[in-house]
């Protein structure tokens, strides 16, 4: 790891600190949800993406085995010894299984926190803004309720100025990461920890390495594009930098697809709605398969890849539903692409990594 | 619209095809008048009313064969608010139950097969599969399907409805009108009901559009009056499965919950389930029930098994159980209190926010625990349906809580609504005959 990179502070570490300052934390689920609104109630959110390397044990008595193991995880986790530093959870309704995990956990299974659910719209229309808005009042409610915290709208708008900062800086680090001084694994390692990270400690960490981009591209190998939900584990990286690939852009749900840009409405909820609305097409929001082909065939056109990898997790049908038709309207470029499953292990990856190198191989050969 | 497509139209379906399946249906009804009831049946025989569904069913994809170009076809889901596009003109198909009866008719696994040679995933629904490799490949069990001008994809029964018409748009090249409807977990909130209504309202102008018509409020309001009535007529169908013994069987209830899916709104759907209802009172008048020796009565939950229909029904009646209610034949009839015709747009959006699919896992466990005491029943069987997350997730606990809590016997199958590739006899067979012993005698 990058020696800077060993600077940033685990997960555990920043819970402490939040804690010990007085601050709740909320464990909160994929994908998109308004962290400025958490914040303005002095409440870190801290994201569970899945996690990975978890034993299921626990989840395989509440979910079928068709369940995607995200959800799995994520419910062995929650009702686990871990969890006990969060205050809440927040569960957005990303897709059937998010929601039904959200569902069990309300009615039945009742863990130890509060569970806030969030229904994001599946469309980009005023009406689906206006709604997110609404949806965004009423979870203000329940955390005020939760707190007895009532921020102003000063105060709220303060906060959603600071993720703002931080978001394009996202983008900048994207826009630059041929430039910085970091092996793919570091450099997602970086990314990621805007996942649980407040964001100015994430937006000085990230200027720090902004400040070390270089003048010429560090970028060898053929380079990709990287699809899919999450990319756990994060050996994935270095598979694909063994076998001669390099991640040039991605269309990820935790990072690309997460590159919001700003609001531009003056009302809190408006703004913070608008701006969650505003990011990449999405599987799980409602974009059209075209819109998500225009934007892949974009981010290669932009990026220069000569290949897609997508990176499935098993029974994830937002995505499963459309890599046929978004592999179509790549090979008609004549961008080969390749589909490998995982489970959110390093068991799990193993098997694919020989079609992985294959793939990549046949491309470096032709 | 030429006269000429028009004249054709019913010349093919009103004069020649609904002749000659009105034939087909009057030879099954002496065929069935005279056939003699088996001995070694454990099951009463079909209701009379059964060759009028297929009739029904029959002619409602005639008319769709011959739709185009005299009539606009729109595809919807099945929790899709229909009444905007009847009163619009457009024939509705509806993709999830062709799936059904590419199940029934066991060539779900071929159909399926052609979208999964074309890269989808067999872990994605099997409905959507075959729908999917239908359209691939022209192929399926009703001789053809009328392309879509128009879908309406609903949300209220799942996301997976969001990636399939996704694919359907992509595919037809056709608009697609959305209604999101957001998850309800105690009651539906002001906004909710709001953003609903609002999409129901743009979606008028977009289906206008296609339709070249303008919406009669005046048609949208007998349809929804309609639909409300089919909707009550259906709900006391149901209700008779209370009486023991159970006249009806889910079995019945999945057969002839067709025109109530599908032809909601229409007059004729309205004199079928009439019909119906009268037959299934004769029954009772009779003491005549589904099951030979009635015994055990259960409940079962989830989707049908669409390809192992006689397996299961046999299974069960050989040993004098039968299901008596089901949660997914429910969701068509507990609606119909919400549906006000004076008030189209306000009701719908309120009547389609609250399908139990779109409410929390403890309103279902509710809703067996009331249907439990009503039917009085001995157990349930919660089909794990692998293709059907938002039926399948909380079954495990609904399960768990049915028996400690409440001290009913459940059974958790797990199955493929119309993938047979996930189904074996002998295990099933084993299960059942398990849970059978443990309902006692």
């Amino acid at each position: 790891m990058h020696e800077a990179l060993t600077s940033i502070p685990c997960r555990r570490e920043i819970i402490r600190a939040h804690k010990e300052s007085g601050g709740r934390v909320a464990a909160v689920l994929p994908i998109h949800y308004p962290r400025a609104l958490f914040r303005a109630f002095q409440i870190l959110p801290v994201e569970l993406w899945g996690p990975p390397e978890i034993d299921p044990q626990y989840s395989k008595a509440h979910l079928q085995p068709y369940v995607c193991p995200l959800v799995h995880n994520a419910l062995s986790y929650i009702t686990g010894p871990e969890s006990e530093v969060f205050d809440l959870v927040a569960v957005p309704h990303t897709c059937d299984s998010l929601q039904g995990l959200c569902s069990i956990l309300t009615d039945l299974i009742l863990p130890r926190q509060p569970v806030f659910p969030i229904y994001l719209p599946r469309g980009r229309r005023e009406s689906d803004a206006q709604f997110l808005a609404n949806e965004f009042h009423a979870l203000y409610r329940k955390l005020e309720a939760l707190t007895s915290l009532s921020p102003s709208e000063d105060e709220v708008m303060a906060c959603i100025l600071r993720e703002e900062d931080a978001d394009e800086v996202l983008a900048e680090l994207n826009r630059k990461r041929k430039f910085l001084p970091l092996c793919q694994r570091d450099f997602y390692h970086l990314l990621r920890s805007r996942e649980y990270l407040p964001a100015e400690r994430f937006c000085e960490l990230a200027k720090s390495f902004l400040a070390k981009a270089e003048n010429e591209s560090r970028d060898k190998g053929l380079p990709i594009i990287l699809s899919g939900i999450v990319p756990e584990p994060m050996s994935l990286f270095e598979f694909i930098e063994r076998a001669g690939g390099v991640v040039v852009a991605d269309d990820l749900a935790c990072c690309g697809r997460r590159l919001y840009g700003p609001g531009e409405d003056n009302d809190v909820f408006r703004r913070m709605a608008k701006s969650i609305l505003s990011a990449p097409p999405d599987s799980t929001r409602g974009s059209s398969i075209q819109e998500r082909a225009d934007h892949m065939v974009r981010m290669v056109k932009m990026s220069g890849a000569k290949a897609v990898l997508f990176y499935c997790m098993k029974f994830c049908e937002p995505e499963l539903f459309g890599h046929p038709p978004l592999r179509d309207e790549l090979n008609k470029i004549n961008i080969p692409t390749l589909v490998i499953e995982s489970e959110l292990s390093e068991a799990s990856l193993n098997p694919s990594v020989g079609s992985l190198e294959l793939f990549l191989e046949t491309i470096l050969c032709g | 619209m030429r006269l000429t497509d028009a004249l054709r139209y019913y010349v093919n379906t009103r004069v020649m095809g609904w002749t000659a399946i009105r034939v087909n249906r009057l030879y099954s009804e002496m065929k069935t008048r005279f056939r003699k009831e088996r001995k070694d049946s454990y099951t009463a025989p079909p209701l009379r009313i059964s060759s009028r569904t297929k009739e029904m069913i029959a002619r409602h994809y005639l008319d769709g064969r011959f739709a185009k170009p005299y009539r606009k076809v729109a595809w919807v889901t099945s929790g899709a608010p229909v009444e905007i596009l009847n009163a619009l003109g457009f024939h509705l198909f509806y993709p999830e139950n062709h799936g059904a009866i590419c199940g029934v008719s066991r060539t779900a696994e071929e159909i399926s097969g052609e979208a999964e040679d074309a890269g989808y995933s067999p872990d994605i629904c099997s409905y959507a599969r075959t729908d999917i490799g239908s359209a691939l490949s022209g192929k399926t069990p009703v001789g053809k399907l009328p392309p879509p001008d128009i879908l309406v994809a609903c949300t209220n029964i799942c996301q997976t409805v969001l990636y399939w018409y996704g694919f359907l748009a992509h595919h037809f090249k056709v608009p697609l009108i959305l209604i999101d409807t957001p998850f309800i977990y105690t009651e539906a909130s002001d906004h909710s009901i709001e953003y609903v209504k609002k999409q129901l309202e743009a979606a008028v102008p977009i289906a206008e559009g296609v339709a070249g018509k303008t919406l009669d409020e005046r048609k949208l309001k007998d349809f929804m009056y309609k639909s409300r009535i089919a909707m009550d007529l259906w709900m006391e169908i149901l209700g008779r499965g209370a009486h023991r013994p159970t006249p009806i069987s889910a079995f019945d209830q999945f057969i002839h919950m067709a025109p109530i899916v599908e032809m909601r709104g229409h007059s004729h759907t309205i004199d079928f389930y009439a019909a119906m209802l009268k037959e299934v009172d004769r029954r009772i008048a009779h003491g005549i029930g589904a099951v030979k020796n009635e015994r055990k009565r259960l409940l079962w939950d989830n989707l049908p098994i669409w390809h192992k229909f006689r397996f299961l029904s046999e299974t069960l009646g050989k040993h004098g159980v039968v299901l008596a209610a089901s949660t997914y034949t429910n969701a068509w009839a507990e609606l119909a209190p919400m549906i006000d015709p004076e008030k189209p747009f306000e009701s719908a959006a309120r009547a389609y926010l609250h399908p139990m699919l779109n409410r929390g896992a403890g309103h279902k466990l509710n809703t067996m625990r009331r249907m439990i005491e009503k039917y009085s029943l001995d157990g349930v069987i919660l089909h794990s349906d692998r293709s059907c997350k938002p039926y399948s997730i909380g079954q495990m606990d609904q399960r768990t809580l049915l028996m400690s809590e409440y001290g009913i016997p459940a059974l958790l199958l797990e199955a493929d609504h119309c993938d047979p590739r996930y189904f074996t006899d002998a295990r099933t067979t084993t299960l059942l005959m398990a849970f059978i012993e443990m309902l006692g005698q």
